[in-house]
């Protein structure tokens, strides 16, 4: 075949696709109802596109005793998980007065139309039972009313103290497993505890679940505490103290007590953060009138400096990947918050609005990067972009600072302090805006920090 | 007598000023475009219903729309708001979705066998009438949306067109059928309803109590998106879709589970599968006209976040 044939070719069978296919568009664009007669090759389909973002219904009944003496841990446990979900915003406990089934046996199914009568979409049921060892069982179901089926079922072994734990631990299950998120639940929060009068403030660093039970004291409230912080591998903190001289940074060791000073720097150190890995500590020194970044590493306590600029630098907070990290810094003229490399190098500003931005913390889940904003009298707490974009004010009032991460990304801890002579307290706000919540605290308290999760 | 000469002069000076003034302030009467007049009759909602209604003997396969002639029809709804057309638009048989521009003259003539497409750009490209469709009354073509046969590809254009109606048609259900018929093409108006028509149409199932909601796709949608308690997806939701393909019995009840169209690939997509057939499932016994039973008995549902 010649040149010229198969070009004589090509063009042909081209031209009888396209009319083949024009055909068929014009057959399609014609011939609806001729096609129809040729039946249903697949279902029709209708696009659903609203929806109520609301809590899901979800029954908890208190869990079965195993043994007459559970009874108590039941309705505990029971309670817990309830509180859990509800602070959360996503779920909707169904008040247990309303309930017609009494489950007595968790092994046995439910009956599915009792539980759908009063609107439940999801039921959990459960049973503790103190077993011969002096150890507590806790096993658990979650289903799915409408389906009749059961998404999840555990059982754990724990010392019966620890009984709250393991509510957490079963709340987080439910949570990740309706929502499709992980949970936040079996963690903890450090935070600086204020009690006294407004003039002779007592500070002492304080640990609690993140819940609000167990408070523990860290220190006795001799010296002023600042910014403590969670480690990733969690039982250690780090935390600034005024002590005799220059405040310095301490590490502690919850379990342990132990403290020790992250080095002994001249000068102020301040906001000391840990490094995703828990090797470094990021922290801010001060040098005559600025203060720069500085990490040290905490097995060989060679220390880096990470900014070097004449303005202040401060309030460090690591990605979770490890490769960047964001500060506040005011080489600007107002504080706003810089993007620069974890090893150091050019800082790139994201914060453009207006006001003043300060302490950034960047997300576990490294999409979102929150910070406080102040402007026009405001407090604001706000989220945006590690690329400056998408900004939004999560909470605006007269004084609001200090967001901290739940460990899964979701949930926001910040204090607020209404002025006059009362104190701040801990609120919680999910990332979307909504469901603000207050934190149950012994006293006034100020300065969160969220643990990862504990388990 | 002695006149005032000042008077005088005052007086005509303000004869002057007031005639040039007259003068030269009056324009012309504005004229009034002569309009056609647009036949409006009032019915009460009984004869809407019984309008909607249908008679069981209908014919189902129609071709020739309802009532040709009496033309000049009956805007049922009072409220409505143009009906500019007055020409009785039949509108029947299933309009190709593009032409927009053969309708145009088409309107004009109250030709029933000619097939026209409402002229509404938007969201019509249903069908409306499809020769099947029984009713030729233009309330029953408002009232359902076509969905209904399908022109295949309308797949697409069903698709976008229950969309941007939804929005619009759910607040109004219950309301006032205006509200529906104003974004219908108003040139559906001819056909007039209850009167002649030997070919009596079938009507909705629900006639007489005259729902609102279009097409048995919309009625599905808003039955179930009230029971659809969507997972909280946070402010990145990832356009997650669930699809399944449902089979429902004549009572509206599930024949079988619904089964889901693919595996979800991340736990936020299975926990949104999940919370769609929930919705499904808890709604039972879905309100669907039965007249449409042969599309609404195997159909796909698409739980979506996309709003294409």
């Amino acid at each position: 075949m010649t040149d010229k044939d198969r070009l004589r070719e090509m063009p042909f069978h081209l031209s009888r696709r396209q009319i083949i296919s024009g055909m068929a568009s014009a057959a399609m664009l014609t011939g609806g109802p001729v096609r129809n007669a040729f039946g249903q090759a697949a279902p029709k389909r209708v696009p659903i596109t609203e929806g109520d973002v609301a809590p899901l219904p979800i029954a908890i009944p208190n869990f079965v005793a195993g043994t007459p003496a559970d009874a108590e841990v039941g309705v505990g446990v029971a309670q817990v998980i309830t509180n859990n979900l509800k602070r959360s915003g996503l779920f909707a406990p169904i008040d247990q007065a309303a309930y017609i089934e009494k489950i007595t046996n968790i092994d046995a199914a439910p009956q599915f139309q009792s539980w759908k009568a009063i609107n439940a979409q999801a039921l959990v049921s459960g049973r503790m039972t103190k077993q011969g060892d002096g150890r507590l069982k806790a096993e658990f179901r979650l289903w799915d009313v409408a389906t009749a089926q059961q998404l999840t079922g555990q059982q754990y072994f724990t010392s019966p103290e620890y009984w709250r734990r393991i509510a957490h631990i079963i709340s987080d299950q439910i949570y990740e497993r309706l929502t499709g998120e992980k949970g936040y639940f079996d963690s903890r929060v450090v935070f600086v505890d204020e009690t006294g009068p407004k003039e002779r403030r007592i500070k002492r660093l304080a640990l609690m679940d993140q819940d609000g039970f167990n408070v523990r004291y860290l220190t006795r409230g001799s010296d002023l505490v600042l910014t403590p912080r969670f480690s990733p591998s969690t039982q250690e903190i780090t935390y600034m103290e005024f002590g005799q001289g220059d405040p310095r940074v301490y590490l502690l060791n919850i379990e342990t007590g132990q403290r020790e000073i992250v080095g002994n720097f001249p000068g102020m150190s301040f906001s000391p953060r840990f490094s995703p890995d828990g090797q470094r500590v990021i922290m801010s020194l001060q040098q005559g009138g600025n203060s720069n970044l500085f990490v040290m590493d905490l097995r060989s306590k060679s220390t880096t400096r990470l900014t070097d600029t004449p303005a202040i630098d401060t309030s460090p907070s690591y990605a979770p990947d490890g490769t960047r990290l964001c500060f506040e810094s005011d080489r600007g003229g107002k504080p706003q918050i810089y993007v620069m490399p974890a090893t150091g190098g050019p800082a790139q500003r994201i914060s453009f609005g207006d006001g003043s931005y300060s302490t950034p913390v960047w997300s576990p889940r490294g999409d979102y990067i929150a910070f406080t904003k102040q402007g026009s009298g405001q407090f604001s707490i706000g989220i945006m972009k590690p690329d400056g974009s998408g900004e939004r004010i999560l909470t605006s009032g007269f004084h609001n600072e200090g967001p901290t991460y739940a460990p899964n990304g979701r949930v926001l801890m910040f204090f607020r302090d209404p002025g006059g002579n009362g104190g701040p307290s801990l609120f919680t706000v999910d990332i979307s805006g909504r469901n603000e919540q207050r934190v149950p605290t012994p006293g006034f308290a100020s300065d969160p920090a969220w643990s990862p999760l504990l388990s | 007598m002695k006149v005032d000469k000042t008077l005088v002069a005052s007086v005509a000076l303000h004869v002057l000023v007031i005639g040039w003034g007259l003068l030269t302030f009056s324009s012309k009467a504005y004229e009034v475009m002569p309009e056609d007049s647009v036949p409006v009759d009032v019915i009460s909602d009984d004869q809407l219903a019984k309008v909607a209604a249908g008679m069981k003997s209908g014919n189902k396969e129609n071709p020739k729309p309802l009532v040709e002639k009496i033309a000049e029809a009956k805007p049922v709804e009072d409220a409505v708001g143009k009906i500019t057309e007055k020409a009785p638009v039949v509108t029947d048989t299933s309009p190709p979705p593009q032409p927009k521009p053969v309708e145009k003259p088409v309107e004009k003539k109250p030709d029933p066998p000619k097939p026209v497409a409402e002229q509404k750009p938007k969201e019509e490209p249903k069908p409306i009438e499809k020769k099947p469709e029984p009713s030729v009354d233009p309330i029953a073509e408002a009232l359902k949306k076509d969905e209904k046969k399908p022109p295949p590809k309308p797949e697409a254009k069903a698709a976008p067109p229950p969309q941007p109606v939804k929005p619009k048609e759910r607040p109004y259900d219950q309301s006032k059928i205006a509200a529906l018929l104003d974004k219908r093409d108003p040139s559906r108006e001819a056909v007039a309803g209850e009167a002649l028509n030997s070919n009596a149409a079938l009507g909705l199932a629900k006639g007489k109590a005259t729902d609102n909601s279009a097409t048995w796709g919309a009625l599905f949608q808003s039955q179930v998106e009230r029971c659809w308690k969507k997972p909280y997806g946070g402010i990145e939701a990832q356009n997650p879709e669930a699809a399944f393909a449902i089979r429902l019995k004549r009572d509206g009840t599930l024949e079988a589970m619904p089964v889901p169209e693919g595996t979800p690939a991340t736990p936020y997509l299975r926990v949104y599968q999940e919370s769609a057939l929930r919705a499904i499932i808890e709604w039972q016994p879905y309100n669907l006209p039965a007249a449409y039973f042969d599309e609404w008995k195997y159909f796909a549902p698409v739980f979506t976040e996309r709003k294409t």
